[in-house]
């Protein structure tokens, strides 16, 4: 029932341009029922040579031309008003599709675009362990299948419907015994399309899961070419996607044959029953209970009618479809969003954070950061260590407001976070993220994400500091040139430079490298480096890392391990210090003396 | 995943230009795998003339009655005529689920063969290939494009059978009936033929329209869940938010003209039909008056002028059709016509064919040369797409078995396509790659593959359970052998803390494991497959440290009486290497032992001295003493 009223609710602010459709498709029903019954008029003059059996309006209409032979002018009259009703019921058929085209695309964008809001609002955590494809497939197959319903299938229905409903009156008007026989079999048409539909469900929902199937080990395939031909399985991998292919053709075959048992027999009720009026209706003609025009009318209606409901069924079941897609792209539209506070603060933060005793968690039970407190002064360069999972990156998350926390205190400028507005505090932070992301657009684009208004020169020195100026020079468009599979396709090092400039054109108070230089030589992380030390000071820094040598310049190294900060203090003191920190010096070689002692013997011998 | 047409992707196959005239030569190919079911093509060419027949027959059934009805009067026996309409309905109904069946049949069946041959020819063809199309544009053309052209063969052949000989049937019999009533009826013809064909292009031109702003949606759409941290980290949602109403406002245009451009056609049609119908009404009715026309023929007519229509209707959608998929067409037939850039040669061809005879020897490999690879030496090694930018330039190196090569340099020096040459993925431009001393061209392709082992940075798992990943190295390992690859190669500990430890399903695309276990678990792999040589292309760069130095533990005892080639940007890793090649600019700038080449004060001690934490240090306070006392010199 609340679906329902979902479908109710999609429409609004379409229902005029709705209903006017339906009202169109009434008047075009009208208008197509009309020409049969002017032939059948027509005819009983013809065959009856008596004006008196015709239609009254066309017999006086032909009386008022007052013709040399009244019978031809009115079958010229007649085939005229069946040509014009015809015509007029074109311009209503007309108007019926554009009027629903208009309110159904209208409907459906409305709704792509609250999809599109809503996935830019809702709390981070809504894509945890999400899958991408299915979210996508919501908002799009899902709201193809919601468009064709209400484009195709509701039209359909009203159509089935309608007709019925305009043909009945004139079919009993004209004889109430063979009206009722026109009709016999009809219910039973609808309620055998209805059962089979349901029941063949299953059988589409296999074959489509083999299609999947068979998606699925292609695209592997595709993905993993190299690791097919590095092991030489080409022929495992023919046979693997053979037995996929013929998986599906086989569930396909199975599917036809079940529909062409079922057209077979839905075709014969709908024949069977044209063939009763038509036998019937003779011997009707014979006792001269109705006339041969009535005889043509009902052969003709019947057969108009009987298509449209033959259909009625399957469009009954696909409706089905309709309420599942429906409730799929109901559960995006009521996640909740991410709060918004009223009235942002103005100005730009000074970029001193405290943070004390925070607690966070992903999961219950499975504390993530555990007490963790620190002081970083407005201007100051932290270095960020610790093995993977050790909370460096949801430190950032929560810096980011992107995830709650569950107890302690973060403070920007001496403000509790979560006190502030989220859009404001993250304009005070510049991210680059562990895997950055950049837009389909162009490098020079993606770069003005930071800052829509900034001249040229700007991106041009930001990305001179990211050391990625010259690769994008190098590019055919070079700053114009598309980012991605339209355009070119950046290295993993290139990536994370121009993500780099971004947060640098962006000159926040706050900047926050992720693990952003891991893809990146180390020869051009030294001249980024270099970059940033010239901006030191602009910024509260820090820098998150698996190689040390991206830390060690720091003003203070922070190490965090299983949640909790361990160790504080420059790399020389935390070098000299028995803990984590050494022992991470230690294993990266830095430290290994013979090394050092080849290096001392290499340069003494220079 | 977006559709890969001319909005998002250029292929040099234009979709306007392939519309632009039939091109019969495409159809002909493709029928081809139609005609491979010649008992089923004929069978549903036999039920789609069926009702072709019978919807003729109906028409005269009605005459029947009625004219019999005339002249009998009462005595007329309509049960005759009610037996007639049974048979031919009967004979209807059993054609239609046989037409169905028969089309599924078809559909299904050239589908499969297609993406069969497609998918064969996929295994063979070189990475050059590749290189030039996403896995998109490939799954777009394997998948939808399959669909639309099966569909076009089977139900577009039953259709133009039914059609021809529903419009054949109908003029014959009204001409028969009477020839100055038939030919009313047929001078409406070529106009509705000519209004047909003309919408119904351009229908499926503003369908294409629409197709292309819906491929341009769900990339947003995409966007906005891969990006979405980004996005908040910019607020970027309203500015998002913008952009994306440009492209439903597209959307939007596009499809309300597509349906409008339908909602105009079908008035046209039915007012076109109902001017045919008129017409007979008039001269009919007159012919009727004065009586040379019974009533039944009159009636027969106007059923037939209404049928007559249909086909009209139909056979202007296919043909519409037909020309717009003539793109999927070329694009398929591409697929399945490309010719590898790599491939054996004739010789080895013939040698291997006469190896197959000879049996299995230890000694002797499938193409007749020895099994054993004892060296590798790349001789002058040049390669590169565009003659102006090569790649690699005068390569040389050598490689005896039991040697470690590391190479090293920055990104984009060639050291990736180094090595993808010595597994000849690539074939180089000038020079020769000698294996025993051998050029490996003279050598089967297959052998020399299934003899290396390759560890990529991006590391690719399949769907499934760890265990299979890991068995794909060699498909008839035991478990117990699997298991212990995956100790060597460092992966055992995190596998057994997974939930279902090595039966754990990593998921598509191995979406369940970070990038490091990937690396991990392709590395186990390679060891499972204990090839001759082994490649490792950064193969552990997101593996932690700690891991990483286990695994450079296990690894001397892998390479042993091995030929490997490694790539890393950590040194560490490459230290203890025979020989360290320094790569720049598509060149071998340095090579030697690690001592040697730090003694020689190059390349390699340069990266190395940068690399050292204490050289670091040192540049770093060395710099802020430069940034303050000396700005000429930053």
């Amino acid at each position: 029932m609340t679906i329902g009223k979902d479908l109710w609710a999609i429409t609004q602010g379409q229902r005029l341009l709705y209903g006017s459709a339906m009202l169109a498709m009434a008047a075009t029903n009208v208008f197509m029922f009309a020409a049969p019954l002017i032939g059948k008029y027509a005819i009983d003059v013809a065959h009856s040579r008596d004006l008196a059996a015709g239609m009254p309006i066309l017999v006086a209409l032909t009386e008022r031309i007052g013709a040399e032979e009244p019978h031809i002018a009115h079958l010229a009259v007649s085939a005229l008003a069946s040509v014009l009703l015809t015509a007029a019921g074109g311009v209503f058929l007309y108007l019926r599709g554009r009027w629903t085209a208009i309110a159904s695309e209208a409907i459906c964008r409305h709704l792509r675009e609250e999809l599109y809001r809503r996935l830019h609002h809702v709390r981070a955590e809504f894509f945890d362990g999400a899958d991408t494809g299915d979210l996508v497939q919501r908002c799009s197959s899902d709201v193809e299948t919601v468009r064709v319903f209400l484009s195709a299938d509701v039209v359909e229905m009203g159509r089935a419907i309608l007709l019925v409903c305009t043909m009945l009156p004139i079919l009993f008007w004209l004889n109430a015994e063979l009206a009722w026989l026109s009709i016999s079999l009809m219910p039973f048409l609808v309620l055998g399309a209805y059962i089979f539909f349901s029941k063949v469900k299953r059988v589409f929902e296999i074959t489509d899961r083999s299609e999947g199937a068979m998606t699925t080990v292609l695209q592997e395939n595709l993905t993993g070419i190299r690791v097919v031909r590095a092991f030489a399985r080409q022929d495992y991998e023919i046979g693997r996607f053979g037995e996929k292919i013929r998986a599906f053709r086989d569930n396909y075959y199975w599917l036809s044959r079940l529909m062409g048992w079922y057209w077979g027999i839905a075709d014969f009720f709908a024949l069977m029953q044209i063939g009763l009026v038509l036998i019937a209706g003779g011997f009707m003609v014979i006792d001269g209970r109705i006339s041969v025009g009535d005889f043509f009318a009902f052969t003709t209606y019947v057969s108009m009618a009987i298509w449209p409901v033959r259909q009625l069924g399957r469009v009954l079941t696909d409706s089905g479809k309709a309420v599942v897609a429906l409730t799929r792209i109901d559960h995006i539209l009521t996640t909740p969003e991410e709060s918004a506070s009223p009235v942002p603060p103005a100005g730009r933060a000074k970029g001193e954070l405290r943070i004390d005793n925070l607690q966070f968690h992903y999961a219950e039970n499975e504390p993530v950061l555990r007490g963790i407190s620190l002081h970083i002064a407005a201007g100051e360069t932290i270095g960020l260590v610790g093995a993977p999972g050790s909370g460096k990156s949801s430190l950032i998350r929560v810096l980011l407001r992107l995830y709650p926390y569950q107890g302690g205190s973060v403070c920007l400028d001496g403000t509790e976070i979560q006190h502030i507005d989220r859009k404001w505090l993250r304009r005070q932070i510049g991210v680059v993220l562990q895997e950055p992301f950049l837009y389909s657009k162009s490098v020079a684009d993606n770069l003005r994400v930071a800052r829509a208004d900034a001249p040229f020169d700007h991106l041009v020195a930001a990305a001179q500091d990211a050391a990625v100026h010259d690769s994008i020079m190098g590019f055919a468009d070079g700053y114009d040139a598309l980012v991605g599979e339209r355009g070119v396709t950046l290295s993993g090092g290139q990536r994370q430079r121009v993500a780099l400039a971004r947060a640098l054109l962006k000159d926040p108070p706050v900047l926050v490298l992720d693990d952003s230089l891991s893809a990146v030589d180390t020869g051009t992380e030294r001249q980024i480096l270099d970059a940033l030390a010239r901006r030191r000071g602009r910024h509260t820094t820090i820098v998150i890392a698996h190689r040390l040598s991206t830390v060690t310049h720091a003003d203070r190294i922070l190490v965090l391990d299983r949640g909790r900060l361990v160790q504080s203090g420059t790399h020389e003191a935390l070098a000299r210090e028995i803990g984590p920190y050494r022992r991470l010096c230690e294993i990266q070689g830095e430290l290994d003396a013979a090394i050092a002692a080849d290096l001392k013997a290499s340069s003494a011998a220079s | 995943m977006t559709d890969y047409d001319d909005e998002n992707y250029q292929d040099g196959i234009d979709e306007r230009r392939a519309a632009a005239r039939m091109q019969t030569h495409l159809w002909k190919r493709l029928f081809g795998y139609a005609a491979n079911h010649k008992r089923d093509l004929v069978l549903l060419g036999a039920c789609s003339l069926v009702p072709a027949v019978v919807e003729t027959l109906y028409p005269l059934i009605t005459k029947g009655v009625l004219d019999d009805i005339e002249a009998n009067g009462a005595d007329a026996n309509l049960w005759r005529w009610g037996f007639y309409y049974l048979i031919c309905t009967v004979a209807l109904c059993l054609s239609v689920g046989g037409f169905i069946a028969g089309a599924g049949k078809i559909r299904c069946h050239v589908s499969h063969d297609i993406r069969a041959d497609a998918f064969k020819n996929l295994q063979r063809l070189s990475f050059s290939f590749y290189d030039y199309r996403p896995v998109g544009w490939l799954m777009a053309r394997m998948t939808a494009d399959c669909e639309r052209l099966s569909n076009i063969l089977a139900w577009g052949f039953m259709d133009f059978i039914w059609g021809s000989a529903l419009m054949l049937g109908i003029t014959i019999a009204m001409l028969v009936i009477n020839w100055q009533l038939a030919l009313v009826t047929l001078a409406v013809l070529p106009v509705l033929y000519w209004v047909s064909l003309k919408f119904r292009r351009h229908v499926l031109g503003s369908a294409r329209e629409v197709r292309r702003a819906n491929s341009r949606i769900t990339g947003a759409y995409n966007e906005a869940i891969m990006g979405v941290l980004t996005s908040k980290a910019f607020v970027r949602e309203d500015a998002n938010l913008e952009d994306f109403r440009g492209l439903t406002g597209r959307m939007f245009g596009a499809s309300v003209t597509n349906m409008t451009l339908a909602a105009v056609y079908l008035p046209i049609v039915t007012t076109l039909a109902s001017l045919a119908i008129g017409m007979v009404l008039l001269v009919g009715g007159i012919d009727v008056y004065y009586a040379p026309l019974t009533v039944g023929t009159l009636v027969a007519f106007m059923a037939y002028v209404r049928h007559f229509f249909d086909p009209v209707e139909t056979l202007g959608h296919w043909f519409a059709e037909m020309q717009m998929a003539q793109a999927s067409a070329e694009r398929v037939l591409s697929l399945i016509d490309a010719e590898p850039a790599i491939a054996d040669s004739e010789d080895v061809r013939r040698a291997m064919a006469t190896q197959r005879h000879a049996g299995e020897r230890r000694q002797i490999a499938m193409d007749g040369g020895p099994a054993q690879v004892s060296s590798i030496e790349l001789r002058n090694v040049s390669f590169g797409y565009d003659p102006a930018h090569p790649v690699l330039k005068g390569v040389n190196l050598t490689a005896q078995a039991g040697e470690t090569i590391a190479l090293v340099g920055p990104t984009g020096g060639g050291k990736s396509t180094l090595v993808n040459i010595v597994c000849r993925f690539y074939e180089p431009t000038t020079g020769q790659v000698l294996i025993n001393g051998m050029d490996y061209r003279t050598r089967s392709l297959r052998w020399l593959q299934s003899n290396i082992g390759m560890v990529m940075q991006s590391a690719h798992v399949f769907s499934g359970p760890i265990l299979e990943n890991i068995r794909y190295g060699r498909l008839d390992a035991t478990d117990a052998e699997t298991i212990e690859a995956a100790r060597i190669a460092g992966a055992h500990d995190f596998i057994t803390a997974l939930p279902d430890a090595y039966q754990t399903d990593v998921g598509e695309g191995g979406g369940r494991l970070s990038a490091g276990q990937k690396q991990l678990i392709s590395f186990a792999r390679a060891i499972l497959a204990d090839p001759q040589v082994l490649v490792m292309d950064e193969a552990t760069s997101s593996v932690d440290t700690e891991t990483e130095r286990f695994i450079q533990q296990g690894l001397a005892r892998v390479l042993a009486g091995r030929i490997a080639f490694v790539i890393a940007h950590r040194l560490s890793t490459v230290r203890h290497a025979t020989r360290i090649a320094v790569v720049h600019g598509g060149e071998i700038v340095e090579a030697g032992n690690h001592d040697e080449l730090i003694a020689a004060q190059g390349r390699y001690a340069e990266l190395y001295r940068q690399q050292s934490l204490r050289e670091a240090t040192r540049g770093w306070a060395a710099l802020e003493a430069r940034a303050t006392a000396m700005p000429d010199r930053a």
